[in-house]
């Protein structure tokens, strides 16, 4: 039996490029599809019924038609804008963020139900709070876990020995971190600070959205990120392009305070 | 006329139809459809379109001014002299100066910025014309800057990335209002739409 023609689904707009005269094509993360990109009609004229309800961040329920290629948006509503979110530019910059790793991270036809709750839980957490770096890295961290990359922290990958306090190493390729002894040829292999690898066992037990407030020193803030950014950019194979976005903010802000 | 696949004696053809597929929005039976049209068509008529793309090709520059495309540099709208130079109007495409200059409420100058703030399309600030657009309001012959960028992800935080820029600079900074399309329905408008609309209410 033919399925039918149209379907409904809950997702979350990650992205979407004009097509056509006044069309665009949409890149959807949905809660029981995994990845999708569907076509709004029409959605670039002022008085669409799609406009504004297909923008990227933008939780919704929506109505598919499907197509001989690509399916058609037919009816949207929507369920969460995150309009604190989008209301400064930090925040926005964040929500690029989530929304390129989602993309990069999920697989059309593969439903991934926790990647879809986390990057939900991450526009909450990140949309205006006093401290949204802890839980980016929250969900950087637990972005590689449900996506079945999840870094081992306990163990060395190599020997498998329990690791002992004090200064190890990481592997992204590798999958985790590695004890003094074991040297893998060929890996890229980088320092894992104590303070970094306790950082990282906290991040593992814990959600982007619940996370109790903790101080970190700035070189432990960059330990963290850089440690996490070249584990995620070893998986995607690309360079987190929204990264540099949020960098140039940073120093901007920082050089507008000290000049 | 079949549209059969190109027969192999036809470099030429094959090259147009390679052309043409490259063009946004044309796939390749348009291109073909288009090529066989050109073939058709008067000599004269398909010289003239020819000679059209390679006359913009060679002619048309960026106004040093508001970076809009034209023959001439600085373009005509910054060479009116009855233009109001206090006021500027900043948007994201070439094609947006037209839909304003449609209107006939506006008649100050223009920056635009050829694009917008996109990092998951790899377009960073440094990508746009924002450091002309800078350069050109620290004159201080700017009064108002009104921030027309569309009302979308990457266009809102061009506008807030403008407007802190510029925040210490004393100038007015505007940008269009948000609201309800004419013909459009309440059913149907989003959630930031309509609230944005019931803030910018105005009294009968």
């Amino acid at each position: 039996m033919a399925p039918p023609r149209t379907y409904h689904c809950e997702a979350l707009a990650l992205k979407h490029v004009p097509i056509g005269e006044t069309d665009l094509l949409v890149t959807f993360y949905t809660r029981d599809r995994g990845k999708l990109r569907a076509v709004a009609r029409g959605a670039r004229r002022s008085n669409s019924k799609l406009v504004g309800h297909v923008e990227p961040l933008t939780q919704a329920a929506l109505s598919l038609a499907r197509g001989r290629t690509l399916d058609y948006v037919t009816q949207v509503q929507v369920i969460e804008s995150f309009g604190a979110l989008k209301s400064d530019l930090e925040s926005i910059s964040r929500g690029f963020y989530v929304a390129e790793l989602v993309d990069g991270f999920g697989s059309e036809n593969g439903a991934n139900e926790p990647l879809y709750n986390l990057a939900l839980d991450t526009l909450h957490a990140v949309s205006g709070g006093p401290d949204v770096e802890l839980p980016l890295r929250c969900f950087d961290l637990q972005l590689l876990g449900v996506s079945g990359l999840k870094p081992e922290l306990y163990r060395c990958v190599e020997c498998r020995s329990e690791l002992l306090p004090g200064r190890h190493r990481f592997s992204p390729g590798l999958g985790g971190t590695l004890c003094l002894d074991c040297r893998p040829p060929d890996t890229n292999v980088l320092p894992l600070p104590v303070q970094v690898l306790k950082v990282l066992r906290l991040l593992d037990r814990s959600r982007p959205g619940s996370l109790q407030p903790l101080r970190m020193s700035d070189n432990l803030k960059k330990d963290l990120q850089s440690l996490l950014e070249l584990t995620l950019e070893y998986w995607l194979d690309f360079q987190i392009r929204s990264n540099s976005f949020i960098e140039q903010l940073h120093n901007e802000a920082h050089s507008a305070v000290y000049t | 006329m079949s549209m059969g696949p190109l027969p192999a004696a036809s470099p030429s053809l094959a090259r147009l139809v390679q052309e043409l597929h490259k063009l946004p929005g044309i796939g390749p039976k348009s291109a073909q459809r288009l090529a066989y049209h050109i073939i058709r068509t008067p000599e004269d008529e398909a010289l003239a379109l020819a000679d059209a793309i390679a006359g913009v090709k060679r002619n048309i520059v960026l106004c040093q001014e508001c970076q809009n495309l034209t023959d001439s540099s600085p373009c005509l709208i910054c060479d009116e002299p009855r233009r109001n130079r206090g006021q500027l109007c900043v948007v994201e495409d070439p094609l947006d100066v037209l839909a304003m200059e449609r209107t006939r409420c506006y008649s100050g100058l223009y920056h635009v910025l050829h694009g917008v703030i996109s990092p998951l399309n790899g377009v960073r600030p440094d990508d746009l014309r924002l450091k002309e657009l800078f350069e050109r309001v620290g004159g201080g012959q700017v009064e108002e800057m009104v921030i027309a960028t569309n009302p979308t992800l990457e266009g809102e935080a061009t506008a807030m990335y403008i407007r802190r820029h510029l925040a210490g600079t004393g100038m007015k900074i505007t940008h269009l209002a948000r609201g309800l399309p004419v013909g459009g329905s309440l059913e149907y408008t989003d959630d930031q739409t309509l609230s944005r609309a019931f803030q910018g209410r105005q009294e009968l």
